[in-house]
């Protein structure tokens, strides 16, 4: 497993419903991302669809390993990187039922797939209208360690980021499609993340407007003391590559030991009073 | 920019300060909103209305620093009843300064015209008269948009918007409507910072449907008030609360939160009854393309 590594941040904006000419776009960018020597490129929530589908989810949800999965998996071979993207994905025993996905594929191809678990439908956002939520939150074994993926709104519950470093990411991924009224909610969330996990966290935002939604970008690398490694212009496309070290951890877990203060008894309580909201 | 969640205390505090935006990122935001509009619809340019009055006056700069003065037409149309040289002027000195093309249109001839066919028609009801010269204004621009490949920005702000101050497929109708997120006292305070000139800002807004008609006259309430009401709405307080800290009648606020609810069929398309399996309207849900 290697100890450092780049990564990079791919924001883009997406053709609405387009597969074809999203993927062609991925490629482009994982291609600048390789030059630069990046091993891990990280594109947004959704970003095979664009955000913002409605009805159109049930015609473009594919499920997984499907079409656009073996799409990918011919980039990430031929340019010997992991990839991680965001699609809707339709249930393999279901013909209706889909989920909001983040998509891990390797060098040597489909790794895993990350189902949203927290699914916004509020203010502007209509998730479940569309989507199941996920059950399972899981780290991937990788050549870059362990890699953790969440998706936008589940930074707003730290549990979810928890769950996942538990499982041994020191990376957590976080896909997302956020527009501009939310940006200091993520700036700050993001870091509260990585800080209390001591861990990476690569945070992947969508640009461009979709039905009068502007997406702000910004899409950062934070460290394990919270400090911004690498960050993306707001509102626009940008390709950022930040650097990634497991060794920066070691001291910060000693210094702010957060996961060996964690009290395996609190969480019983708050199961308890969640139910009783 | 105010986030309501960082507002201490139970209730929010209804003080000209929650409508303080940071104007530079609202104008860039519209001017991004108007540019991808127009490009993804493949459209030449924009046509607007130009009264002279703010809210025109600030869509027409908009428009003209997100896609260049030379692609936005101003269409200046006024009628004999309503015309003000003042306001023909403040149109002119907007398109001037901010190099927007215009034409002028008297529209009287073809209004005229109009009551003529009408048999039931009464010229002493000010109101369906003036509602007929905000729809004949849209026939115009529709005209222009349909020949010169042109999207149709409308000027409605959020005040007007919301209680209904405004003619039911007239002066709301447009392609794109980059203020209706904006109290009419933001847009004013837009309007500064992207430089309208001051005349224009400060000058009482009307709708120019009859002589002498004035927006605040007529809806009984300032803008500086109505806007704080309308904040408050939307930001699910209750009337009592609204009433109490502003200083007002409670009655007040409740005629404008009921002239707020009894508008809503002046925003949607028009209300149909579910038959089939997808229906327009209810959930026929596309995203724009």
């Amino acid at each position: 497993m290697k100890q450092n590594f780049k990564v990079a941040l791919a924001q883009i904006s997406c053709h609405k419903g387009d597969k074809k000419a999203n993927i062609q776009k991925i490629e482009d960018y994982v291609e600048r991302a390789r030059r630069q020597g990046a091993e891990l490129v990280i594109f947004p929530e959704l970003s095979l669809t664009g955000y913002i589908l409605r009805d159109e989810l049930y015609g473009l949800a594919e499920k997984i390993p499907g079409q656009s999965t073996i799409a990918v998996e011919k980039i990430a071979r031929k340019y010997g990187t992991y990839i991680v993207f965001g699609m809707p994905e339709l249930s393999e025993k279901a013909q209706a039922t889909l989920y909001n996905t983040a998509v891990l594929i390797g060098p040597k191809g489909y790794i895993g797939k990350y189902r949203k678990m927290h699914l916004p439908t509020h203010s502007v956002f209509e998730e479940k209208r569309y989507f199941r939520q996920g059950y399972q939150a899981e780290a991937f074994e990788t050549e870059l360690g362990k890699l953790g993926l969440i998706i936008c709104y589940d930074i707003f519950f730290p549990e979810v980021s928890r769950l996942i470093r538990l499982e041994g990411a020191q990376l957590i991924i976080c896909i997302s499609a956020s527009p501009a009224v939310r940006r200091t909610f993520f700036e700050t969330l993001t870091v509260a993340r990585a800080i209390e996990n001591a861990s990476f966290l690569a945070y992947v935002n969508l640009v461009g407007i979709e039905d009068g939604l502007q997406f702000w970008g910004g899409s950062r690398l934070i460290g394990p003391n919270g400090k911004v490694i690498a960050t993306a212009k707001y509102d626009e496309e940008d390709l950022v590559i930040g650097e990634i070290d497991y060794a920066e951890i070691r001291p910060i877990e000693a210094f702010v030991p957060t996961l060996r203060d964690l009290r395996a008894e609190l969480f019983d309580k708050l199961k308890e009073k969640t139910e009783k909201l | 920019m105010p986030n309501p969640i960082s507002i201490k205390g139970r209730t929010l505090k209804l003080t000209q300060n929650v409508l303080n935006l940071n104007w530079e990122e609202v104008k860039t935001k519209i001017t991004h909103f108007i540019r991808d509009y127009v490009e993804k619809s493949k459209a030449k340019g924009i046509v607007l209305g130009l009264s002279g009055g703010v809210d025109s006056s600030t869509a027409a700069a908009l428009s003209a620093m997100a896609i260049g003065g030379n692609k936005v037409l101003g269409l200046m149309l006024p009628e004999r009843e309503t015309y003000n040289p003042k306001d023909v002027k403040h149109a002119e000195l907007v398109a001037e300064k901010f190099g927007i093309k215009t034409e002028k249109i008297d529209i009287t001839p073809a209004l005229e015209a109009l009551e003529k066919t009408i048999p039931v028609f009464d010229p002493e009801d000010k109101l369906c008269k003036g509602n007929l010269k905000a729809r004949i204004r849209v026939l115009y621009l529709y005209y222009y948009a349909n020949k010169l490949n042109l999207i149709v920005c409308g000027s409605s702000d959020k005040s007007e918007t919301m209680i209904g101050y405004f003619t039911k497929w007239g002066d709301v109708a447009a392609d794109i409507s980059p203020l209706m997120d904006l109290y009419k006292t933001q847009v004013r305070k837009l309007a500064k910072h992207i430089g309208v000139p001051d005349v224009i800002v400060e000058k009482p807004p009307s709708p120019m449907l009859w002589p002498g008609q004035t927006a605040e006259e007529e809806i009984g309430i300032k803008y500086e008030t109505l806007d704080l009401i309308l904040y408050g709405l939307e930001h699910f307080m209750k009337t009592e609360e609204i009433a109490d800290q502003l200083g007002l009648q409670k009655d007040l606020v409740e005629k404008v939160k009921r002239r707020w609810q009894i508008m809503e069929h002046k925003r949607r398309i028009p209300l149909t009854t579910k038959i089939q399996y997808r229906t327009v309207g209810f959930d026929f849900r596309l995203p724009f393309t």
